[in-house]
């Protein structure tokens, strides 16, 4: 972005003069219209860009003021005399309603802001507002080396500022379509700021080769511009100079967006309906299409995006974007140091959080278990029946054995095979009974899990061997072992039997009003990815879809007197080792299978 | 005391040592005993009724046929066994059934030895009554299938205490024929009195001589 503009048009000096007589005049004319003013009254503010102080703006600009204030007394205008960057930064907070300044100025503030000119200034009867501003590039007269701009090639050359419009951009332009970059191909591009005279001083000092003035400087110097010589010379006809340039339209008059366009086309029409002497007269606005071709050529102001861009444009183009970026990353170090700090604060909350989970698990641990237990015992009571009969067995035997051994001695059939008989069935019988409390006892017994390796096939055994010491009439349980001999796998030994005898016990349910026949269970041992799977299948009548879904529910039970725990808890059993229990119809055939599987490691 | 000797016992259990142990206690008092593993093995070792067999003593629940299912087994060929059932706790519905069909008793285990030993003595007197009345039923049909159907019409009225009149008048013959038909059935049968003729045709038919 240009920081300063160092243009001066070749009217403002002559214009001085007329103005400076007016001066006077025109403020006490205004000022009375002012004082009286209801402070109510709307203000307009149009910003003008100062190039030459405030001084000489206000004395410059007071007539046209005055003729607006006197178009409308209902509104009062204002003059903001602006620098550069002061008038862009009014246009965007929107503190102006008007702007005039210079083409190039005007045609940045256009593309960024959308200012729309409703007048150009037309300063002389004899200049175009369309072809009013070049640029001469002069030299001493005694440079005779130097004709054209061509000739600049290794050359230094002076200038009021790279932002200059009419005071470097024309003339760069001019340059540029010679295949001649200024910053490349010059040996020196100096800056000697405002005011222009400075480069005139320059090339007559021969600091420089030659400098950039605006077209017509020369003109108004009087004697003292016999010392130069502008390169390139032209003369266009309706214009009353010589230039080294093209010539570009004067400075617009702009409406801002928000200006409303009713009060826009009031200020244009009392301009333009200005008379000759009351100030800087008016037209209709000029195209200022020649100024964009400038512009994007050089690839500058609105077209500095064409540029190839360097670091140093890219930091200029993106600061808004590398501050957001700069502070993402202030705001994410922060963030962590802020996270640190939570980190330490809620480790300690989890850690209590923690403390008081393990506490709530032992309790739910604690429940389980009584659950188990409590599923334990409500099977052991559904099986109390039949357990009675089965301890019948031996104590029925028992009791033979005793009663024949008296009958024996009373008449006299007792001798000494009958004794080693008797005693050692009795033996036998008696630890068979013993076994078979031990059994219950031990199933009936509180306990918490363990872990263990061990051989599926041996607790398969033992839970058939169980089902069938607790049934009378305990179906054929047929063992099908698809496992490897030496097949291991780790759970609680205890808890896989009781959800295998559960499921005996339900195969038994399901099946027993079933003929003979189809009363036999089978109970499987195959291996799958991982894992084991147990299953048992009956050849009952089979469940339909609505109970299969509701079957691991806790109290959903078929049976008339059952509990509905026994296949919850199962589940729960599986899944604590890390399995499942799922039931599932045979593909042929009647029945059910209920499948427990069991991973490697639970 | 039935004739111990001569009896077999028939025991029929799933369990080895309580099945050992009943034969113990059955040796105990004298009598032969036979064991069986299941009601198959029974059938197996017994395909025709062993007239020696005393009585069956059945578990009543067994893997594959069940004692009750043996007891409707044996009614089926004609066998006229008793059976004393042995049930466990709260088999007292099958046990029922059993009576029903026929058992001679039934003890629920564990049960006293004398209760089983008195059961059994029970039921093979009851099965040597059985057999002796069959064999008296069987003779005296033999008896009196060798009377022509007008002697045995004689006789059932004979039977009935009528005299040879009434006989007469009954069958629609003269008195002197039915004299001689009497003479007859008395030979035939080698008996003498009217009184012994009844008891004859009853032994080979309880119902022979109702009305009608």
């Amino acid at each position: 972005m240009p920081a300063k503009v160092a243009h001066t048009s070749w009217r403002k000096h002559r214009r001085a003069a007329w103005l400076g007589r007016l001066v006077g005049l025109a403020l006490l004319a205004c000022l009375p219209a002012h004082a009286g003013m209801d402070d109510s009254a709307e203000t307009v503010r149009i910003g003008v860009l100062a190039f030459r102080g405030a001084e000489t703006t206000v004395s410059e600009w007071s007539p046209m003021l005055d003729r607006l204030s006197r178009s409308r007394a209902d509104r009062r205008f204002e003059l903001l005399k602006l620098d550069h960057d002061g008038l862009r930064s009014a246009v965007a907070d929107r503190r102006v309603d008007f702007v005039i300044t210079n083409p190039g100025h005007y045609v940045e503030l256009e593309a960024e802001f959308g200012i729309s000119r409703i007048l150009t200034l037309a300063g002389s009867s004899t200049v175009s507002p369309d072809q009013a501003i070049g640029s001469a590039v002069v030299v001493r007269r005694d440079r005779t080396d130097l004709q054209s701009l061509e000739d600049l090639r290794g050359k230094s050359l002076a200038i009021v500022g790279r932002e200059g419009f009419g005071g470097f951009q024309i003339v760069w332009g001019e340059l540029s379509s010679r295949g001649i970059d200024p910053d490349r191909d010059l040996s020196a591009l100096r800056s000697v700021g405002l005011p222009m005279d400075g480069v005139l001083d320059a090339v007559e000092r021969a600091d420089v080769d030659a400098g950039v003035v605006r077209a017509c400087l020369l003109e108004s110097m009087g004697s003292r511009s016999a010392n130069f010589r502008v390169l390139s010379p032209q003369t266009p006809s309706a214009f009353p100079c010589t230039t080294s340039t093209r010539l570009y339209p004067d400075w617009p008059m702009a409406a801002l967006r928000h200006t409303s366009p009713a009060l826009a086309r009031e200020v244009a029409i009392a301009l333009l309906s200005a008379t000759e002497g009351t100030g800087p007269g008016w037209s209709v606005p000029a195209d200022y299409q020649s100024v964009h071709e400038l512009f994007r050529t050089l690839e500058i102001g609105p077209y500095t995006y064409l540029r190839e861009p360097t670091l140093t444009d890219l930091a200029e183009r993106y600061w808004p974007w590398l501050l957001g970026v700069l502070a993402l990353m202030a705001s994410g170090a922060l963030y962590t140091v802020h996270v640190e700090h939570l980190v330490h604060k809620r480790t300690a909350a989890l850690r209590a959080a923690l403390a008081e989970r393990e506490t709530l698990e032992a309790g739910i641990r604690a429940a389980q278990e009584q659950a188990d237990h409590l599923s334990r015992l409500s099977m052991l009571g559904e099986l109390s029946g039949t357990l009675a009969h089965e301890l019948n067995q031996p104590l029925a035997t028992i009791g033979n054995y005793a009663a024949s051994l008296s009958r024996r001695v009373d008449n006299g059939r007792l001798d000494d095979d009958a004794v080693r008989q008797a005693t050692h069935e009795i033996t036998c019988e008696a630890e068979r009974a013993a076994a078979i409390l031990s059994r219950i006892r031990a199933f009936a017994r509180k306990r918490t899990a363990k872990r263990e390796r061990f051989r599926p096939a041996q607790v398969a055994a033992e839970a058939i061997a169980l089902f069938r010491g607790m049934l009378a009439q305990a179906p054929r349980v047929e063992l099908i072992d698809h496992l490897a001999e030496d097949r291991t796998v780790e759970a609680d030994p205890l808890q896989i039997q009781q959800v295998l005898l559960n499921l005996l016990k339900n195969a038994y349910d399901a099946s027993r009003d079933q003929p003979a026949e189809r009363r036999a269970l089978q109970l499987g041992m195959t291996a799958v990815a991982d894992g084991i799977c147990l299953w048992v299948r009956d050849n009952g009548p089979g469940l339909d879809e609505a109970a299969r879904r509701h079957l691991f529910e806790p109290f959903f039970t078929t049976k008339p007197d059952g509990l509905g725990l026994g296949l919850s808890i199962c589940k729960t059993i599986a899944e604590a080792h890390g399995g499942r229990l799922t039931a599932t119809p045979p593909e042929t055939g009647p029945g059910m299978i209920f499948t427990l599987t069991l991973p490697d490691h639970a | 005391m039935p004739d111990t000797a001569s009896i077999v016992i028939h025991v029929v259990d799933d369990d080895t040592a309580f099945r050992r142990s009943l034969a113990f206690l059955l040796d105990s008092v004298g009598w032969r005993v036979a064991t069986h593993a299941s009601a198959d093995d029974f059938l197996v070792a017994c395909p025709e009724l062993p007239p020696d067999l005393g009585c069956l003593v059945l578990d009543i629940r067994m893997p594959s046929m069940s004692g009750l299912e043996l007891q409707q087994t044996l009614r089926s060929r004609g066998w006229s066994v008793p059976i004393v059932f042995m049930t466990g706790h709260g088999d007292i519905e099958l046990a029922v059934q059993a009576m029903k069909l026929g058992a001679s008793d039934f003890l629920e285990k564990p049960f006293k030895d004398q209760a089983m030993l008195d059961a059994v003595s029970a039921a093979v007197r009851r099965g040597s009554a059985e057999r002796t009345e069959a064999a008296q039923r069987a003779s005296a049909r033999a008896t009196l299938d060798k009377l022509s159907p007008r002697e045995h019409e004689v006789a059932r009225l004979v039977a009935l205490g009528h005299p040879n009149k009434v006989v007469a008048r009954e069958l629609e013959i003269s008195e002197k024929t039915v004299h001689i038909h009497r003479q007859h059935v008395m030979e035939k049968a080698g008996i003498s009195s009217a009184a012994e003729l009844a008891r004859l045709m009853l032994r080979a038919d309880p119902k022979a001589l109702d009305e009608g």
